[in-house]
């Protein structure tokens, strides 16, 4: 009967279980890694590439090292101009084009830059091996035992290894499938490739099992984030034309976006406070006010708050304005200062995030107030503490704790739902999104990129409100 | 000392004729209750659940409010909003939850009201903090946070942070209910030693040891109503009322 292997994680294995057919396993593809690497790879190397254009343009390369750039010349047609000729040499790759030897080429290439994204490719398998002999290592050791932390590490590498493998490969043509055409049998990968993949296969196999005996959830946060990312650079990489030039429109939209957020953060947390302690308030008056606040903008979408300010308020301070200055001429100045006042794009945005989330937020200020246990304020009234003198040393400090957690999530809320602030023609993400649309109709590769960027935006910032969360948990 | 003699004593507590209902006049707590506090008296208040002692207790520092009558303390009538927080420097309150800052230590806790209200350097109440924490026996505990600590220990501070705030009549609220057996006891050791450093004391419990040795006087208390208020010895020994008769027969057994 075959021993399970989770109570012992971090602990010392016995020897029936240092036999266990997941570490067999392992270490079987970790020798077939490290001998596939000898073995030829990638037999032959584009060594010159010749692109004529119909207009007479010629572009003329050769690589030292590795293929490079060249999806992107012939993407990036000139206007008037189409692809007319490709022609390449080829040659018989440098010491054997095995992967070791790739890696030593690709390392003393001149320029190192372009061929960085291979060497991360043809690394990784070798990391996800190295981690992975780390990991056998120790657990055969009579030490140490299974380290949890390293199945995480060597677990996301070989996830990717197989992956990381195969896009090795494609960068031997530049991901130009062209370019692969001109020379299908010369570009093709040899058994080293072939064994390096299987071994990569029994590697990720074994990874895997013993994975889920370490009961660690399986998409982690730095999967989402690497997938997410991988994806815009293999979109941007074998597209160029449009996506980098649609990366390169968008991305000042990102700080334009995270300025209007930020800022708007602040002052909603400003006005959430003043709402909160409004909404628990004893005085019939400050409480009235407030809950007629918070259930006002509730009940109204954000989008029609933002276009009221935008386009209602201007006509409501002229009015204003007038009839100030109709009523007395000592009011002049300020009735006319009403009727010249306009509000830039980023103000009124900034305004109407405020208003609207500062509602919810104060509702959620106003929770975090509640749940102190009342003995706490009676305990500090007892002091002789006033109620302003107890809400800021006792019961505040105490609900900031209650509050962050749900306030974070707004933060992330408010971060997605900034994208409407793009009616009010302020240039943020979503904005140049709909401008480079309205310029090119490229609708799917234009949201494709805008819809990554926000995701990135939102896991990075999910994932600071969880370290914020856990360093002000109470250690009861 | 007989509390029924005519005293020539002015109280340091004056409460007058006060009512106090809940739920809309459903629950009534306090059914025309007067009374006077001497200073350096050790009061015990005893009684069944709902007669009103808590209420009571928490009318004189004004976490409640009686619908009517008047409670006087220390001179100040307690009417006006300004009048309170002066009030409340003046009386200190322990209560069964112990009811200490969990985000704060054990010092800072003391420090705290003492900075804020009494407006003192943080030298000086830091020095005034390791006093009492030495008096109440747990100096080594200055550190730790409320969490960390037995709920003796937490009693024992809520009372060294009470104290720090050199209130002259201090009030207990059922002080030793929430304690686990083995803990009453310190507690208890720290009151009766206040009890004969001199404080007025006025205390809801049920501890009726304590009562017996560190009081110098008790009052039963039934449906809002004082219905005795004699010398503890009077008390056990002959009571008058039936229903104090009553309530001793099922509490000391």
């Amino acid at each position: 009967m075959e021993r399970g292997l989770s109570p012992l994680i971090g602990h010392r294995l016995l020897v029936e279980q240092r036999q266990n057919w997941r570490f067999i396993l392992l270490a079987s593809g970790i020798v077939l890694l490290l001998v596939a690497y000898l073995l030829p790879m990638f037999p032959n190397r584009i060594t010159d590439a010749r692109t004529e254009f119909s207009g007479g343009t010629i572009v003329e390369m050769a690589f030292p090292a590795l293929i490079y750039d060249q999806f992107y010349i012939q993407s990036k047609l000139p206007r008037d101009e189409s692809l007319d000729n490709v022609t390449i040499q080829v040659a018989p790759a440098r010491l054997g084009g095995s992967g070791y030897g790739w890696l030593a080429q690709a390392l003393s290439a001149p320029k190192l830059v372009p061929v960085l994204s291979f060497v991360v490719c043809m690394l990784v398998p070798l990391a996800a091996a190295a981690a992975s002999l780390a990991l056998l290592l120790l657990a055969w050791s009579s030490k140490f035992g299974l380290v949890e932390g390293l199945v995480g590490i060597a677990f996301s590498l070989a996830l990717v290894a197989p992956f990381a493998l195969a896009l090795s490969w494609l960068h031997q043509f530049d991901f130009s499938g062209l370019l692969l055409h001109l020379e299908p049998t010369y570009l093709a990968p040899s058994i080293g490739f072939w064994i390096a993949l299987l071994a990569t296969t029994l590697i990720l196999v074994a990874m895997t099992a013993l994975h889920q005996e370490s009961e660690q959830p399986m998409v982690t946060w730095w999967a989402l984030v690497f997938a997410v990312g991988f994806v815009a650079w293999l979109l941007v990489k074998t597209k160029p034309q449009p996506y980098l030039e649609i990366w390169r429109f968008i991305s000042d939209g990102i700080l334009v976006t995270l300025r209007i957020v930020v800022v708007s953060f602040v002052l909603i947390l400003l006005v959430s406070l003043v709402g909160g302690l409004g909404r628990v308030s004893k005085s019939p008056v400050i409480y009235g006010i407030a809950s007629l606040y918070v259930e006002l903008i509730r009940g109204i979408p954000l989008m029609v708050q933002l276009l009221f300010i935008w386009f209602a308020m201007p006509q409501l301070f002229d009015s204003i304005g007038f009839f100030l200055m109709n009523v007395s001429p000592s009011l002049n100045t300020i009735g006319q200062k009403l009727v010249d006042l306009r509000l830039s794009p980023f103000t009124a945005a900034v305004t109407g995030l405020t208003i609207c989330y500062g509602a919810y937020v104060s509702e959620i200020f106003r929770a975090g107030i509640s749940s102190i246990h009342r003995g706490q304020m009676e305990a500090a009234r007892s002091l002789g503490m006033s109620y302003l003198q107890a809400m800021r040393y006792v019961i505040l400090p105490q609900a900031i704790r209650v509050i962050l957690p749900p306030v974070g999530n707004e933060f992330v809320a408010l971060l997605k739902d900034s994208s409407l602030v793009s009616v009010l023609a302020v240039s943020d993400l979503t904005r140049r999104g709909r401008e480079y649309m309205a310029r090119t109709f490229l609708s799917f590769e234009t949201w494709i990129m805008v819809a990554l960027c926000y995701l990135v935006l939102t896991l990075f910032s999910s994932r600071a409100v969880e370290l914020l969360e856990s360093k002000t948990r109470f250690e009861r | 000392m007989n509390a029924s003699d005519p005293d020539q004593r002015v109280g340091i507590i004056q409460i007058r004729n006060i009512h106090k209902t809940f739920e809309h006049g459903r629950v009534v707590a306090l059914d025309d209750v007067s009374l006077d506090i001497f200073p350096r008296e050790v009061v015990v208040i005893i009684g069944p659940s709902g007669s009103g002692k808590s209420t009571l207790l928490r009318c004189i520092n004004h976490l409640e409010t009686p619908d009517s009558g008047s409670i006087v303390v220390d001179g100040v009538p307690l009417t006006d909003a300004a009048n309170i927080n002066t009030v409340r420097m003046e009386v200190g309150m322990v209560f069964q939850q112990f009811n200490l800052f969990p985000h704060l230590t054990v010092e800072d806790n003391i420090i705290l009201a003492q900075r804020v209200v009494r407006k003192r350097s943080r030298t000086e109440a830091a020095s005034i903090a390791r006093d009492l924490l030495n008096k109440v026996g747990i100096p080594e505990k200055a550190d730790a946070y409320p969490g960390q600590i037995s709920g003796g220990q937490q009693q024992r501070v809520a009372i060294a942070r009470a104290l720090a705030m050199q209130p002259k009549i201090m009030l207990f609220d059922e002080p030793t209910s929430a304690l686990d057996p083995e803990m009453i006891k310190e507690v208890l050791d720290v009151m009766r030693d206040l009890a004969q450093d001199g404080m007025t004391m006025l205390v809801v419990s049920h501890e009726m040891g304590f009562a017996r040795n560190a009081a110098s006087r008790i009052i039963f208390m039934d449906e809002g109503q004082v219905i005795e208020d004699t010398t503890p010895d009077r008390l056990f020994t002959a009571p008058q009322e039936q229903r104090t008769r009553d309530f001793l027969s099922k509490i000391l057994h």
